[in-house]
Formats: structure tokens, C-alpha cells, sequence
């Protein structure tokens, strides 16, 4: 009798340098880059804790298990920072956020610190945007994995909550995928685009309840009212905030 | 070994002449093929860049010293079992990924610790002893965490991991705390290297035979036999790298590294063939990945040390 045939699962990037994998997503685990990102998040969080103040609301609002999609207005670098800061340290290497692709994927310095420190999804806006959306989608797929996105598609110069842009909707309309809205104050006063370095600032993120939108089917209309809606929420923490 | 030593030591110094030369020989060479005779030797400047970055690094762990080799050993075997760990698949089971890298990490804390009862550097009753205790710990994992499936392959890559990358690999770290480390280390590391060219060399301009079809379709018989006749004439002409030799250890040494240098070479080939994967990895342009450039060297360490320790002990 013949010896049954052992199955290797051979990592998918063996013959490719390290920035190459560090270009894909998803990318195959590395213990030396887990160990790298959890380091910078010991920093991060240190960081953002000790000379921002960060003070975080509604973290009972994140979904206890499945994946799900965090979004915010977005108008500075600590926008990220902040929303991985967040989640439980066991969701690091689980959380993916969008990051433009023209910007922080075309310098091997830039990809290292966009993959490797926050775990970043390379999205592009341009040419390649639908295979983007599908990424995002592939990756929901998967149990347990977090998106974060910014609707507006780049960093506000007013700090003002731009329009969103439907890419979001159509990652959501027809799933059961939850969809947490949250608002980060303090941000652009703290490092607007623009400045090389940020500046000690309070930072305040809120968290909002989630919500799905799986009675919508997926479409252009409905992609625009998943945007309308989910900027309304961001609006609403953002009056909470300003409130306080 | 240490940086005052090595600069006195004159293996040392002629080992660093020798391979700063044929450095700048093989690249006077290059440049002549390609801006003279205008041939395309692209892949081959690849290769010699790789080189100009190996050689250096590895002169200098030797001349920083004997815990400077060790550790640079014990560094290139844990990310050669890397390489392994993630061509097998074994690196998505991290817990026994793991304990083999803690393995590996033991192999570099004895080698560097004192023997307590003879007080020479290098514990080696505990290094030669250490699979035993590494096998041990590696088989405690799937009971400690309760698991059973995919267990026995995890298990299995992971000891193989360590025995052959690790604790093999180790013994050339090991050499470094002999009295005669110079010698034993830069000769291994420069013979093992030339029985790789001369294979290539020989196979390129006769080889007509297959040796191992299945395994490695370009090495031929003539190959091989060619780099055996260099390797067996190279302790005689490297003699200073050993001189309390005798023609006995010289032969076995020219043995041991022109068929134990080849059988390393197509025992990672027939794991890669298995594996269905062409390199190890692309750590090293040129050269492939760390394992497919220390095949060889795997295979002759511990066969080379075990053959000193037998006729004149490492100390």
C-alpha cells in the first residue's frame, strides 16, 4: 500500500521579495511583520493615548464576532491610527484599512509602513477601482475580517464631512455585512494634510451602532442611499461631539 | 576568535585576499563579456551581486569573533527554516513554527555557552545531545494544545525542520569555538562553494549522463565527478587551512565535501521537486532562497566536525 500523499499549502508568495508581498492583499501571515505591527500599535496607542488624549465612545457598538465594515469622516493620517486603536489587540492583524494605492503603494518605504505597520488594503481609485470593490468584498467574505474605509475617498482640507462616494454602498447593498459609523474630532486640528508631522491635540472618536442593509439589492440607487445614510449617521456623532 | 586574533591570524588574512581576488577576477571577467565580447551575462551580474553582498557579510561575522559567527549561523538557519516553514505550509501552524525557531535558538545558546565540566567554549555534549530534547519539546505541542489533526505532518516538518536547518546547520556555528575555527570554517564555507561551480562548471562543458533524473534534470555524472576531483585535490591545495592534517582527514575532507556537498544539493532538490516549488525563496537575487544557497554546506558542517572531533577533538 502506497503512502498517502501529504497536502502542502505552500505559501502563495514563496518566489516574491518582500515588498512584493507586502504589496498583495490579502497577504500570507509573516511572524516578523505580525511581531513589527504589534509593536507600532503598542506605540500607536501609547502615542495617541498619551499626547492626543484619545478618548474613545460606543466601543460596546462593534460587532462581537463576523466581519464588518468601521467608516468615518476622514481629514488626516490619524483618522486610521485612530479607529485600529479601537479595536481589541487581538483584531490587529485582522483589520484592513483602505488606503489609496496612488499614494501609499508606489514606494517600497511607503509599503512597508502602509502593510506591514497598519495592515493596509492598496485601493485603487482610478483605473483599477471596480477590482478594488471585489477585493473589499472578497475579503468580508472571510469570517472575522474588519474593513475600514473613508466614503469620502481622500482627506477633507476643510475638515468639513464631504460627500460620500458610492464605493461603499456597493460593497454593503445586499449583505448582511454590519456597517459601524463613527466620527473622529480633533483629527485636522491635530495633522491636516498637508503638515509632514502632527501636533499634540485631543482626538475623540465615536462609535455608532451598526447597522445592514441586506433589503437593499445591489445597484447604483441603492449604493447612493447606503451613502446618504451612512453620512447622516456620521453627521449625527459629529453634532454629539460637538455638543460635548 | 575575536577581531585582534583574526587580524594576526594569517588563514584569516589569506582567505580574505583569496576571495577579495577571485571577486575582483570574476567581475574583470564580466565586464569583458559584456562591454567587450558583448554577450548577455545579466542573470550571471546577478548572481556576482549576490556574492559581493554574501562574501562580505560572512568575512565579517568570522573577524568580529566567535559569538558573531554563531549568532550570524543561528540567524541564517532560523530564516532558512523560514523558507521551509512556508514552502511546506507547516508556517500556518505558528505554535510548531515557533517551537522550532525556539529550537533553532537553543543550538546558538549552547554553542555560545561554556562546557561546565571541561570549561571550553561550546557545551558539546549538550549541542550533540540537543535533538533528543528539541524532539521532545516539539512533540509536547499538539498534547498541549489538545490537538490532533494535521498533527503527526506538523510534528514531522517541524523535527525535520530542526534537525536538518537547525541543528545540522548548527554544527558550522559550532566550529567556531574550535582552536583551529579559522581554518575549519573558511575552508568549509570556500571548498563547499567551489564543489557547487566545479559541478556546474564540468556539467556545462561535458556532462552528458544524468545523475539524478527525477530529482535535478541539469546535474549530470560528469559534473559531479569533476567537482569530486576538485574537492578531494583542495585540502592539499588549501593544506594551510589545516596543517596538523594528515592525508587520511584530507581525503575524507575532499570526501565528505565533494559527495556530502552534492547529496545536501539534491536533498533540498528532491524536497523542492516534492513540494512542486522551483526555489526556496527570493531572499537572495540570484541565488534563490537562503536554503538553496547553504544546501550543500547543511549536508558537509556536521559531517566534517564529526569527522575532526574524531581525529584530534575540536579543542
Amino acid at each position: 500500500m502506497a503512502t498517502p500523499e501529504w497536502r502542502y499549502d505552500t505559501a502563495q508568495d514563496l518566489n516574491q521579495g518582500m515588498v512584493e508581498r507586502l504589496r498583495r492583499c490579502p497577504r500570507e501571515p509573516d511572524m516578523l511583520v505580525y511581531g513589527l505591527r504589534w509593536a507600532a500599535a503598542f506605540g500607536i496607542r501609547a502615542t495617541l493615548r498619551g499626547l492626543h488624549r484619545l478618548k474613545i465612545v460606543g466601543r460596546e457598538n462593534l460587532p462581537r464576532d463576523g466581519s464588518f465594515v468601521l467608516i468615518a469622516n476622514h481629514t488626516s493620517h490619524l483618522d486610521t491610527l485612530c479607529l485600529l486603536s479601537a479595536l481589541p489587540w487581538k483584531w490587529l492583524h485582522r483589520a484592513f484599512p483602505a488606503a489609496a494605492a496612488d499614494c501609499f503603494f508606489t514606494r517600497s518605504s511607503r509599503i512597508a509602513i502602509s502593510a506591514a505597520v497598519v495592515n493596509a488594503l492598496p485601493f485603487d481609485r482610478e483605473a483599477h477601482y471596480r477590482q478594488s470593490l471585489n477585493l473589499c468584498k472578497e475579503l468580508l467574505a472571510a469570517p472575522g475580517t474588519i474593513l475600514i474605509f473613508f466614503p469620502e475617498g481622500t482627506r477633507s482640507l476643510t475638515g468639513e464631512i464631504g460627500e460620500f462616494r458610492p464605493g461603499i454602498g456597493a460593497i454593503l447593498a445586499g449583505t448582511d455585512i454590519p456597517v459601524v459609523p463613527c466620527h473622529i474630532a480633533g483629527a485636522f486640528e491635530a495633522w491636516p494634510k498637508g503638515k509632514i508631522l502632527p501636533q499634540p491635540g485631543r482626538l475623540r472618536l465615536a462609535i455608532g451602532s451598526p447597522r445592514t442593509y441586506a433589503a437593499l439589492s445591489p445597484g447604483k440607487d441603492s449604493a447612493h442611499l447606503i451613502c446618504r445614510d451612512l453620512r447622516r449617521a456620521v453627521l449625527e456623532l459629529a453634532a454629539v461631539h460637538r455638543t460635548q | 576568535m575575536s577581531t585582534s586574533i583574526a587580524v594576526q591570524t594569517e588563514t584569516f588574512r589569506v582567505y580574505v585576499l583569496l576571495t577579495g581576488g577571485l571577486l575582483l577576477a570574476a567581475g574583470a571577467l564580466l565586464t569583458g563579456l559584456t562591454y567587450i565580447l558583448k554577450r548577455n551575462v545579466q542573470s550571471i551580474w546577478t548572481t556576482y551581486r549576490g556574492w559581493l553582498v554574501m562574501v562580505p557579510l560572512i568575512l565579517g561575522c568570522i573577524y568580529a569573533g566567535r559569538a558573531t559567527t554563531i549568532v550570524g549561523c543561528t540567524l541564517v538557519a532560523i530564516f532558512g527554516m523560514k523558507e521551509f516553514a512556508r514552502a511546506t505550509g507547516l508556517y500556518r501552524d505558528w505554535w510548531m513554527t515557533g517551537a522550532a525557531y525556539l529550537a533553532i535558538a537553543a543550538v546558538s545558546v549552547v554553542s555560545l555557552a561554556p562546557d561546565p565540566f571541561t570549561g571550553q567554549p561550546g557545551w558539546f555534549g549538550l549541542f550533540a545531545g540537543l535533538p533528543v530534547y528539541a524532539i521532545a519539546f516539539l512533540l509536547m505541542i499538539p498534547i498541549l494544545r489538545n490537538r490532533t489533526q494535521g498533527q503527526l505532518q506538523s510534528v514531522s516538518l517541524a523535527i525535520v525542520g530542526f534537525i536538518y536547518i537547525g541543528w545540522m546547520f548548527g554544527h558550522l556555528g559550532f566550529l567556531a569555538n574550535s582552536n583551529h575555527a579559522y581554518g575549519y570554517l573558511l575552508y568549509l564555507i570556500f571548498a563547499v562553494e567551489l564543489n557547487d561551480v566545479a559541478a556546474f562548471l564540468f556539467g556545462r562543458l561535458f556532462g552528458r549522463h544524468p545523475l539524478r533524473c527525477n530529482i535535478s534534470p541539469n546535474k549530470t555524472w560528469e559534473g559531479s565527478l569533476g567537482a569530486l576531483a576538485v574537492s578531494l585535490a583542495m585540502p592539499w591545495v588549501l593544506g594551510f587551512s589545516f596543517p596538523h592534517f594528515g592525508p587520511v582527514q584530507r581525503i575524507l575532507t575532499g570526501l565528505i565535501v565533494g559527495i556530502g556537498g552534492q547529496l545536501g544539493d539534491l536533498s533540498i532538490s528532491f524536497i523542492k521537486r516534492d513540494l512542486g516549488i522551483k526555489d526556496m525563496g527570493e531572499v537572495i537575487p540570484g541565488h534563490g532562497g537562503i536554503l538553496d544557497r547553504i544546501d550543500s554546506l547543511i549536508y558537509v558542517a556536521p559531517l566534517f566536525l564529526r569527522m575532526v572531533n574524531y581525529y584530534y577533538g575540536l579543542w
